[in-house]
């Protein structure tokens, strides 16, 4: 079977032809699967770097442990939990210093300096104090955010993702919502900043 | 509906997760509560802001390249792979006609004989030959069991004997520490008795003369007196 016909494959006969011993299949999992987890990964630290390695990092323990999968129709979600541990672990190993040394915030906010006229400047200060504020959030609303609101995952796929109750998930929600408003408030930012295209 | 009730239903009205039931008996509620109402929309706008980050791209293309194997075994995976269904069940069927295949020809090689007779399973291979019956005769097997049972009784025999000897043993050592503590309690009480004797010589003693002085004394003073 060529890659071409497994394009139209759903990700469970995929995984199946992959413990059949078709490698391919594995392939265009990672095809499929790589933008998300890359997103997923970039959005929690904000680096490229970073989230390039726990993409690779993700899809080799998935190569690896992929026989391990019980329910073959949650591949996804299994993919986000071994993204998400590894995060985790990588937060751990480097110590919360590089909470503060993200690539997307190099660029120091320069409000006093901009006028308010020079609506791009604003916004791209917004886009960075946006990224800056989610990085603010305790991991684990963090992470929330960043599957709700990027990931487009619903309340029980999440739940079964960080292995925790549905309401424990949508209280890390709005709790994550609430501060990131605060901070919002407190840096000054709201929609109009974001109007400027 | 209470506040609290609607702020727990606002994180599944916000990503649309709710009943419709449940959404218009929350918006119904909203608008009897406008400072509510205001929360949700500040979340809304959070939102709203969230949408606006931007994200970048993967470099670059992962691919898995698969582990390299030797052309040997390449060689006989691709047989193996093409000789054998893909459907679990009948890979299961195949592999159980192929040993059979495999048990008929070697038991053609190998003359193998299986017999079932009188509840017993017999498995042979090459010429069929005679069971010999072998054993003991009951003469045997009774001498056996004598032999046995002497050896039991002089094993008995002497674990018991062996057991009384330890046991005098310990009650003769009993005794000796027993005696032992006697005689050290005897001479113990010997020199207390002594010692008590001795103290009472050395008081009265002591009185005797107190009572010779008093008694001059008295003398001296009656004889002065006259």
């Amino acid at each position: 079977m060529n890659s071409g016909q497994h394009e139209h494959m759903e990700d469970a006969q995929l995984v199946q032809d992959f413990r059949g011993g078709n490698h391919q299949a594995f392939n265009t999992l990672v095809t499929r699967w790589q933008d998300r987890i890359h997103h997923f990964a970039y959005r929690f630290f904000a680096s490229s770097d970073d989230a390039a390695e726990i993409t690779q990092k993700t899809f080799i323990k998935a190569y690896h442990k992929l026989d391990t999968l019980d329910d073959v129709n949650k591949f996804g979600s299994w993919l986000y939990t071994i993204a998400n541990n590894l995060c985790l672990d990588e937060l751990k190993r480097a110590g919360r210093k590089r909470a503060t040394s993200y690539e997307a915030l190099k660029i120091a906010p320069q409000t006093e300096t901009a006028t308010p006229a020079d609506g791009t400047v604003l916004r791209n200060e917004g886009l960075v104090l946006l990224h800056k504020a989610l990085l603010q959030l305790p991991v684990e609303q963090r992470v929330v955010v960043i599957m709700k609101e990027y990931e487009g995952l619903t309340f029980r796929e999440i739940a079964e993702i960080l292995d925790e109750p549905e309401n424990t998930v949508k209280s890390r929600l709005y709790y994550g919502l609430s501060a990131l408003k605060k901070t919002f408030d407190s840096w000054n930012i709201n929609k109009e900043v974001f109007d400027y295209e | 509906m209470n506040k609290e009730t609607a702020r727990s239903l606002f994180m599944d009205y916000l990503y649309d997760e709710l009943e419709p039931d449940q959404r218009n008996e929350l918006e119904q509620f909203l608008s009897q509560n406008p400072g509510l109402k205001k929360e949700l929309e500040e979340l809304s706008n959070v939102r709203s802001m969230l949408s606006h980050l931007p994200v970048q791209d993967p470099a670059e293309q992962l691919v898995m390249v698969e582990p390299h194997k030797s052309g040997l075994q390449e060689w006989w995976n691709e047989l193996i792979g093409g000789l054998l269904p893909q459907n679990g069940f009948a890979r299961t069927g195949f592999a159980m006609a192929s040993l059979l295949a495999v048990f008929v020809v070697i038991g053609a090689f190998t003359k193998l004989n299986i017999t079932v007779d009188d509840g017993s399973f017999n498995l042979a291979f090459g010429e069929k030959q005679e069971i010999i019956q072998q054993g003991f005769t009951p003469q045997q097997v009774e001498m056996l069991l004598q032999q046995v049972r002497e050896d039991n009784a002089i094993m008995i025999s002497d674990a018991i004997q062996q057991a009384q000897q330890q046991q005098e043993n310990r009650i003769e050592k009993t005794l000796v520490n027993f005696a032992d503590y006697i005689e050290q309690q005897r001479q113990s009480d010997l020199q207390m008795i002594t010692s008590g004797l001795y103290n009472m010589e050395e008081t009265y003693y002591d009185r005797f003369r107190q009572t010779d002085q008093v008694l001059g004394e008295l003398i001296q003073t009656v004889s002065t007196g006259n």
